[in-house]
């Protein structure tokens, strides 16, 4: 679904000056077409999510060039789903990797037989965030200001306009306010460079050591697809930055994934815990990494965030205990947006 | 993780509300991690790369992206079906017949406008017989070799040893899935290598303006809200004074001591989840240490610069003898009379649960006495070696950087393989990436007299770098095996992964940033590892 960047040019080597702005995926194939006769590509301008099981079963196996943790999770989600145990064609490996300056990792996960994506939630680092009272009572750190700028006073002053992190007058705008409000508090170094790399989240990313991980990614697709020799069992990491330091290990599949490992959940809640102080629990899990829960047991609803309606009339709940409304040893099932399947809790009071 | 660098950046390259320009923003995710500094170290630099391989290509072509000055690609081969079949950065068939460097520079140097290109279709071992050639390939800011014949990388390597001005050399190796790589080098001085480890805070010596505002800080006298503020730097110094006046001067250094220090400050709470207080408890291990500079940094101030008298004017020697003197400035600093007795305090402070008057006080105290320490290091530096040309900005990066500056001292190519005892002891921490070394050693031996390769060959060639009746390790006939299968292939994956691997520490190499490998990287692609052995 992704465009050209001018800063995608210091290490995508299929991609020029004259390609700014152009598809990613049609100008790629186009390239590789052109360089290595006799190679087909079907390039796809899209959204993986737009594409159903249909699709994703023609094909072999799948590596992820992808660099969210979300899209990741539903590319890995699908793919387990698929898995249909009389019919091991249905079984695509899913080969994954990603980078981080001179640190990157590769691995192969086959649906339902290895340690999936989703195991392994918990090996993310944890996004920072700046709690609101420190944004907007006592910024200390430029990061501070930004989101100030971002968070508070884009909104305020654009209403519902949407902040365009692509767009330089909308990063413009907000080194502005965000260089004022710390001129006023006396902080140094809010920069461009700042504003942009905390409003877009930038992870710094070099030709090499993309370069590492690609090849790691498709030596095991030529491993498994030729049989040449075995393949990764199942994850690889390497470490770039102090000399090369690699560690190659096999993550083990957790009973208790909500994708792969077939059991609910065991959470344990205070019995004077409201819903709302459950959400809060939920949002903050590492292993699970969701937004905006909404809760319902298989017999009534707790708490929907959308639609507006239903949110209303559900949030009265959001201040009744838990332990009012589900039993001990009960079930709560937990949607969201950002998650890719139904999420089932079992929950116990302490 | 890239914060101060891309402040840096920042403050380098913005006008006020504009966007940065078009260069700054093709490598912005590159100068997050190594600044306008390494940049300007990449596109001054000048590599030879010897061989048009796809492993050199691919080098290459991580080299070029991210702008490096200027590269030349030296082959006399023509470009075989073989080449066309594997190496991207050629035209496929069409290029079938031509020159193998003449056929990929033009699409190498298409990356990017930036970077000057050339081929050169001279034979190394040519170049190697005469002093033209021979100062040409010395010419270069580093040299990089992909699976050149046995003999050449002996020349070659000796050429580049004998002398401490002369290029790094970067051996490269590869066959089927397994490689292995070795940086030659004399000396490499790091001043940025970004480690993670934290500079002091100077908690357990305070300088006089943070020992006055803990000193005068009463937790009883101030408001409740001020409690909650004060921030942890203030409270560690103060409860550290406490602390050693009641234990003889001595620090908390035991677990129970470091116990009872984190429960005193716990003590001090006057409500629940007061934050700082909790803050100061978690970062109570920053005073568990009094020395006035960690013990490899240390072990730099007796390190005596390496010496060559023919090689005395020369740049790249010039920039060492800096940093020595950098060095020695160090030490004559921590032992200063005038100074702190300890490193000199960098003006970094962490983000510290406080109010923001606070904040900036305490920033600015650390500022206004780092600045006075960087003061105090450079009339040390200007009195102890008043004829070193020294760059201000060089001064100042070296202060702020202390606490971790490396120097790496490395061994000429084939060296360790010269001690058979030592390569044995290598099979006990290491036995795969070790036997894989020997079996890629043994491989370029026999290719090198033209003997067929063979197992009982490969394996009789290993034998003979060992001392007698040494136990082979199991992975040394996994080794052998894809050896004896891919003698010569150079596969297009195992090409793409060693061209990043390379790419990597050329670039550490040239932007003396980050650490370098010392020894030999061994590859396995098959089961998927790297490992390091003959570290000196």
């Amino acid at each position: 679904m992704d465009t050209i960047d001018i800063s995608n040019l210091n290490r995508q080597f299929l991609f020029r000056q004259k390609d700014v702005g152009e598809p990613k995926a049609l100008v790629a194939a186009k390239f590789i077409m052109n360089r290595v006769p006799g190679v087909k590509v079907t390039p796809y301008f899209g959204k993986i999510q737009d594409k159903d099981e249909d699709y994703y079963m023609q094909f072999n196996l799948v590596i992820c060039g992808l660099d969210s943790v979300e899209a990741r999770r539903w590319i890995n989600a699908t793919l387990v789903n698929m898995v249909d145990p009389e019919n091991m064609e249905s079984l695509k490996p899913l080969i994954d990797g990603g980078t981080e300056g001179f640190k990157g990792q590769a691995r192969v996960i086959l649906p339902t037989v290895s340690s999936c994506y989703e195991c392994s939630l918990d090996m993310l680092n944890k996004p920072t965030a700046f709690p609101i009272c420190t944004i907007a009572n006592t910024p200390r750190l430029p990061e501070h200001c930004i989101e100030w700028a971002s968070v508070l006073e884009w909104p305020r002053v654009h209403g519902d306009k949407k902040l365009d992190t692509d767009d330089p007058e909308h990063i413009g705008w907000l080194y502005d306010i965000a260089l004022r409000r710390a001129k006023d508090f006396k902080i140094e170094g809010v920069t461009w460079s700042l504003t942009q790399g905390v409003v877009k989240n930038i992870i710094p990313a070099i030709a090499s050591t993309n370069a590492i991980i690609a090849a790691s990614c498709c030596n095991e697709a030529f491993k498994i697809a030729t049989t040449a020799a075995s393949y990764l069992n199942n994850y690889f990491m390497l470490i770039g930055t102090d000399g090369v330091y690699s560690y190659t290990f096999e993550h083990e599949k957790r009973a208790d994934c909500p994708v792969c490992g077939g059991e609910s959940l065991d959470i344990s809640v205070k019995k004077d815990w409201t819903v709302e102080r459950l959400i809060e629990m939920l949002v903050e899990k590492q292993d699970i990494q969701i937004k905006k829960p909404s809760l319902s047991t298989p017999t009534k609803q707790i708490y929907f965030q959308a639609p507006p309606q239903l949110e209303e009339a559900t949030r009265p709940n959001l201040e009744k205990k838990v332990s009012d409304l589900v039993a001990d040893g009960g079930e709560i099932t937990v949607t969201a947006s950002s998650l890719p399947f139904n999420l089932s809790l079992r929950i116990t009071y302490t | 993780m890239a914060q101060p660098d891309s402040q840096e950046l920042g403050e380098a390259t913005t006008a006020i509300h504009a966007q940065p320009d078009s260069k700054t923003r093709r490598y912005d995710r590159q100068l997050r991690l190594w600044a306008a500094s390494g940049q300007s170290a990449l596109e001054s630099s000048r590599t030879l790369v010897i061989g048009a391989t796809a492993t050199a290509t691919s080098i290459l072509k991580n080299l070029v992206l991210p702008g490096i000055g200027h590269f030349t690609l030296l082959d006399p081969k023509s470009v075989s079906p073989a080449d066309a079949g594997n190496n991207f950065f050629l035209n496929g068939y069409s290029s079938i017949g031509k020159n193998r460097a003449e056929e990929a520079v033009p699409l190498l140097t298409e990356l990017n406008d930036s970077v000057d290109g050339k081929a050169s279709t001279k034979d190394i071992d040519e170049l190697l017989r005469t002093d033209e050639g021979r100062e040409w390939i010395k010419s270069f800011t580093l040299v990089i070799a992909h699976n050149l014949g046995k003999d050449t990388i002996e020349t070659l390597s000796k050429l580049l040893w004998d002398g401490l001005a002369n290029p790094p050399l970067l051996v490269v190796r590869s066959a089927g899935f397994l490689a292995d790589f070795y940086i030659q080098f004399h000396e490499q001085c790091i001043i940025e290598p970004h480690s993670e480890t934290f500079p002091s805070l100077r908690l357990t010596r305070p300088f006089p303006a943070l020992a006055e505002w803990a000193k005068s800080t009463d937790y009883d006298a101030i408001d409740p809200t001020d409690h909650a503020h004060i921030p942890f730097p203030i409270i560690l110094v103060k409860e550290t004074e406490k602390w050693k006046a009641e234990h003889n001067g001595e620090l908390p250094k035991k677990y129970a001591d470091k116990q009872s220090f984190k429960s005193q400050i716990r003590d001090l709470q006057k409500k629940m989840d007061e934050e700082n207080f909790e803050e100061a408890e978690a970062q109570s291990w920053r005073i568990s240490t009094e020395v006035p500079a960690p013990s490899d940094i240390q072990s730099l101030f007796a390190l005596s610069p390496l010496s060559s008298s023919a090689d005395s004017q020369s740049a790249s020697t010039a920039s060492n003898t800096v940093f020595h003197a950098l060095l020695q400035t160090l030490k004559l600093f921590v032992e200063s009379p005038d100074g702190p007795g300890c490193l000199p305090l960098t003006s970094t402070l962490p983000d510290v649960h406080t109010d923001t008057e606070s904040y900036v006080k305490l920033q600015k105290m650390y500022k206004e006495q780092a600045a006075k320490e960087a003061a105090l290091f450079k009339d040390i530096l200007k009195k102890t070696y008043p004829d070193t040309p020294l760059d201000d900005s060089m001064v100042d990066l070296f202060v702020k950087n202390t606490h971790h500056v490396k120097v790496l001292r490395g061994r000429r190519w084939g060296v360790w393989e010269e001690d058979k005892n030592a390569i044995a002891s290598s099979f006990g921490p290491a036995p795969a990436a070790t036997a894989t070394h020997l079996a890629l050693s043994s491989l370029a031996n026999l290719q090198a007299q033209g003997i067929e390769i063979t197992a009982e060959a490969l394996q009789a060639g290993v034998v003979s770098q060992l001392p007698p009746n040494a136990e082979l390790p199991s992975a040394l006939d996994d080794a052998i095996g894809e050896l004896v299968r891919s003698p010569t292939a150079d596969l297009p994956n195992t090409a793409a992964f060693l061209g990043g691997m390379i790419a990597q520490e050329a670039i550490k190499m040239i932007t003396k940033q980050y650490v370098p490998v010392n020894g030999y990287c061994v590859i396995d692609l098959v089961e998927s590892w790297t490992g390091i052995v003959g570290a000196p």
